[in-house]
């Protein structure tokens, strides 16, 4: 039973499936719904994800059937039957997949008999049902994948060895998503991996129909991208993984070290790309060791953010940052029996910190468990005051910060005070620029 | 006018005729006008496309006002995807209205997230709790529901819950009924926030009453009462917009107030103590002005828009007719363009010659489109988001713009994409939103109007003719992105005409 939600931080199953086709260049969406909704999402996205902009077909160019309340009361097939047609006659793609928003679903629309008459383009043209309803961003990332796995990614009983796909990053609401993608492909590759992650730099349509071939599919999320990693072995054949989103040299190591164990990859070979890589980045890291040292910039800390950012940036910043993450706050909607795997990640970090764990959908619940954990000063005159605190989260938090006056960085979904164009968070690399991000706003007054 | 006892406001389509596909020149559509196509027998009334983009709702653009209204908090009766748009404002809201207030709050919105079950057994226990918990934890004066499609398809009674509700909150709760599939202009908006203010917000103030009042007091209390106005301002203003308007009506001895944007509740209780309702845009207002009047017999003015020269000195010798200022304003006038004219030289030499294309509102291009002529820039078409009778005021302060080509299409970049390709204009001042197609072609843009720039008054001529030098400077972003990334668009819609989708009448 779910329930309201004090400013959502994800867009509905439409909108998910909307920036995940984004993701995919030539992929056309046409949209089976009101006039509103792609439009509505479109802003959501574009501000959220950094300011993603709609792309090649996206944005206020998204075909959309608009239908009215005369569609509603007769039907809409014949308005969306047009509009495919049209949608075909202008748009120039490689891929169609029509969404619906939830007019059309309830009432009984019958998208797939209308979409199967243009079985014979020369295109493929592919129904999704993407109701409102049915779930948020992530939702719709799984379904869309969904869909694809199953009427377009290629059949191949022959898999090639030591190739994989990554799944579990949903585009615009992981912000860094093509970033992070890119930076996980070039880590893997030094494994000696042929990596497909499906969407981003140097992916395209033929990515995905060819991502039936691989060996392994590698979901970087405890919860996201499950069900996409489910049907490709139901349909394809590909056993699944989960690990975390890789954060940092803990982070990255762990995760490294359990696609190889996965893969049966030579460990000389894996330890020898870790040390390779820590030694860059520890390279890197150590021009820090004056400053750090010098003006005392440990910090505590409070992460709000989605199911992958949250675990896998509290650790980072507990056990290579020497921070003290008191309070995680996870914004999903995340099923009870999810939980407990979530949970496991916080457990045993090396700093030997525990911190709080929340699972809590609500904007303004974040303050509430701020006061529970530290109490209030109450005019004592020497007290334990919880600060300096850094808060990372998403725009939302920027009231809270304000009013605490701790600095803020913005990772995770809604980010509109920040533009994102290939900067990462993830492996190695990514975990330099956020340390970058954090000590930054610690020094921008200097 | 009285639409009050319905529970929603009518769709603009049928109390106004308005029309969102449409192509030709200027002088089809004012001979359109003529003829009545637009009107209930008109033939344009109902057209559509075969063809169509996202456009936006009533819901999306509904929220574009509730979001700026003060201690208010906002739930969106729908499911979580509806009205997240109010992220791309969730940053700079709380800026705007610290504008006016610098204690008030960004916007707070719940979202009853309707889910499957909900959609089979109705949204009342989740609407009950969100109220509830909004009443609770933030205390607001009011709590908004603004319902999306899917409840109005469930069949929640959404009055009566709230009715029920408003015995246990202190907020007084307003019901917006704006779900998107009830009307395809979007305008419809203005009357589905305006029906709720009306029903909700707008009521005679409760003032004390002294037991002896001094006479003075009472006179001088009229005499404001009859210098003082109501400015209905429109989510596209900026401050600086509003701040020029209050100058040019306080240098006539006006005072004034602005509503509904940036309001707080009781303004819209004070507005009535006023003695005239000034619209500057007929599209956002005639529901609301024409209901005061109705109720409240407080008269009202709706004529330009007060963008660019003229139709600035008709808005305000309109306003002084009515209060017997004529002369005043007069002079005023002529002090103000004097001084501008002579600021706008610089920009005339570098700007002259150039052709321009611009895309928005009715009534905002066409006003618009003065200023560029103003400046010596010939403007080849318009794309507006939908036609009615409120722009007939402003053909006079255009000059021989018959021939110009006008799409009248919500939003539908592809329209204006071929549009472009064969105009070829310098310079694009457009609305927001479908840029990023109008950018791949090449030109360079003036956003049509900006919360934080100077569009309105005699001020607004000139940071619109210095921002447009700026523009016209340099092209190289659009430009080069032109060069390099493609349109979605086959070859051959190009070749079509670009009215080619556009159908008379939808088939019932
Ligand atoms: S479901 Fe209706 S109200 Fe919601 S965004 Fe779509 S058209 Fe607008």
């Amino acid at each position: 039973m779910s329930k309201f939600i004090d400013r959502p931080r994800y867009t509905c199953a439409l909108g998910g499936a909307l920036a995940t086709l984004r993701a995919i260049p030539r992929a056309i969406p046409i949209i089976h719904a009101s006039a509103g909704c792609g439009h509505n999402l479109h802003n959501a996205i574009n501000a959220g994800a950094g300011y993603l902009g709609g792309g090649y077909c996206g944005g206020l160019s998204l075909p959309s059937s608009n239908v009215v309340e005369r569609d509603i009361v007769f039907g809409g097939e014949a308005r969306l039957r047009e509009q495919i047609a049209s949608t075909l006659e202008i748009v120039d793609g490689d891929i169609y997949l029509v969404l619906t928003g939830c007019m059309v679903e309830m009432i009984g629309d019958d998208l797939d008999a209308v979409v199967s008459e243009f079985l014979d383009y020369d295109k493929p043209v592919l129904p999704v049902h993407t109701p409102s309803f049915r779930g948020s961003s992530y939702t719709g990332y799984e379904l869309v994948l969904s869909a694809l796995i199953h009427k377009f990614v290629r059949k191949q009983r022959q898999k090639t060895p030591l190739s994989v796909n990554i799944l579990g990053i949903v585009p615009a609401q992981d912000v860094f998503w093509q970033g992070n993608l890119k930076e996980i492909k070039r880590l893997l590759e030094k494994l000696g991996l042929k990596v497909n992650t499906l969407f981003g730099e140097g992916e395209d349509l033929e990515s995905i129909r060819n991502s039936g071939a691989a060996s392994l599919n590698i979901v970087v999320s405890d919860i996201h991208g499950i069900q996409a990693a489910r049907k490709y072995e139901e349909i394809h054949d590909i056993p699944y993984i989960t690990t975390g989103l890789p954060i940092g040299a803990v982070g990255t190591e762990a995760f490294l070290r359990q696609v190889a164990q996965a893969l049966s990859i030579d460990p000389a070979v894996t330890e020898r790309v870790i040390a390779e890589e820590k030694a860059v980045y520890y390279n890197y890291l150590e021009r820090l060791a004056d400053l750090y040292n010098d003006i005392d910039l440990q910090r505590y800390a409070v992460v709000v953010g989605d199911a992958n950012y949250v675990p896998a940036v509290t650790r980072f910043i507990s056990d290579e940052l020497g921070w003290v993450p008191e309070l995680a706050v996870i914004t999903d909607l995340v099923d009870d029996n999810d939980k407990p795997v979530l949970l496991k990640r916080f457990e045993n970090f090396e700093s030997g910190l525990h911190p709080v764990v929340k699972f809590d959908t609500d904007a303004s619940s974040v303050k509430k468990y701020l006061t529970e954990i530290w109490p209030a000063n109450h005019n004592d005159k020497y007290f334990d005051s919880f600060g300096p605190t850094v808060l990372i989260g998403s725009v939302y938090e920027r009231d809270l910060a304000q009013q605490y006056g701790f600095p803020l960085l913005t990772v995770s979904f809604p980010v509109t005070n920040r533009i994102v164009l290939n900067h990462a968070y993830a492996g190695f690399n990514g975990a330099l620029s956020l340390t970058e991000d954090l000590f930054g706003l610690l020094v921008a007054a200097r | 006018m009285n639409y009050l006892e319905a529970k929603s406001a009518p769709a603009r389509e049928d109390r106004l005729k308005a029309n969102i596909a449409f192509g030709g020149t200027l002088r089809d559509i004012k001979g359109c006008l003529k003829k009545g196509c637009f009107g209930s027998e008109g033939c344009l009334n109902l057209a559509g496309r075969r063809f169509s983009q996202t456009q936006g709702c009533q819901f999306t653009l509904s929220l574009a006002i509730l979001n700026t209204l003060r201690n208010a908090v906002i739930i969106m009766h729908a499911p979580i995807g509806c009205g997240i748009c109010s992220i791309s404002n969730v940053g700079v809201n709380k800026t705007f209205k610290q504008l006016r207030d610098p204690q008030s709050e960004g916007i707070i919105w719940l979202s009853t997230n309707l889910d499957e079950a909900d959609v089979i057994s109705g949204g009342e226990k989740k609407l009950r709790e969100a109220v509830l918990y909004a009443d609770k934890e933030f205390r607001p004066e009011t709590i908004i529901i603004a319902n999306g499609c899917v409840p109005s398809l469930i069949g929640d009674d959404i009055d009566s819950i709230l009715a029920d509700l408003q015995t246990q909150t202190a907020a007084s709760l307003v019901p917006i009924h704006c779900e998107g599939f009830k009307t395809k202009v979007m305008a419809t908006a203005y009357d589905a926030v305006y029906h709720g203010i009306l029903k909700n917000y707008v009521k005679k103030p409760e003032r004390r009453e002294y037991i002896a009042e001094p006479d003075l007091e009472k006179i001088k209390e009229k005499y404001r009462i009859s210098r003082h106005v109501n400015v209905l301002n429109v989510g596209s203003m900026s401050r600086a917009d509003e701040l020029e308007l209050q100058r040019l009506l306080n240098a006539l001895g006006l005072t004034v107030t602005f509503i509904p944007c940036y309001a707080e509740p009781e303004d819209f209780e004070y507005s009535l103590e006023s003695s005239l309702n000034v619209s500057i845009c007929g599209t956002h207002d005639d529901y609301f002005v024409e209901h005061i009047k109705a109720k409240y017999g407080i008269p009202f003015l709706i004529d330009t828009i007060p963008i660019g020269r003229k139709n600035t000195d008709r808005w305000i010798l309109k306003i002084a007719e009515h209060f017997g200022l004529e002369k005043e304003a007069q002079r005023l006038i002529q002090e103000e363009n004097r001084e501008l004219d002579k600021s706008l030289e610089p920009f005339r030499q570098k700007l002259a010659g150039k052709t321009a294309f611009i895309a928005g509102g009715e009534v905002r291009i066409l006003a618009t489109a003065e200023i560029l002529q103003d400046l010596g820039i010939k403007v080849l078409g318009f794309k507006a988001h939908h036609f009615d009778q409120f722009v007939e005021p402003i053909f006079d302060s255009l000059e021989d713009l018959d021939d110009a080509i006008v799409d009248v299409a919500t939003n539908q970049p592809f329209e204006q994409a071929n549009i472009l390709k064969r105009l070829k204009p310098d310079l694009l001042v457009t609305h927001v939103g479908g840029n990023n197609i109008a950018a791949k072609q090449g030109v360079p843009i003036l956003p049509l109007f900006g919360p934080s720039y100077n569009y309105l008054g005699y001020s607004g001529v000139f940071e619109v003719a210095r921002r447009l030098n700026r523009v016209a400077r340099n092209g190289q972003f659009n430009k080069k992105l032109a060069e390099n990334v493609p349109l979605p668009f086959k070859q051959e819609w190009y070749e079509k005409d670009p009215f080619t989708y556009i159908k008379q009448q939808d088939a019932v």
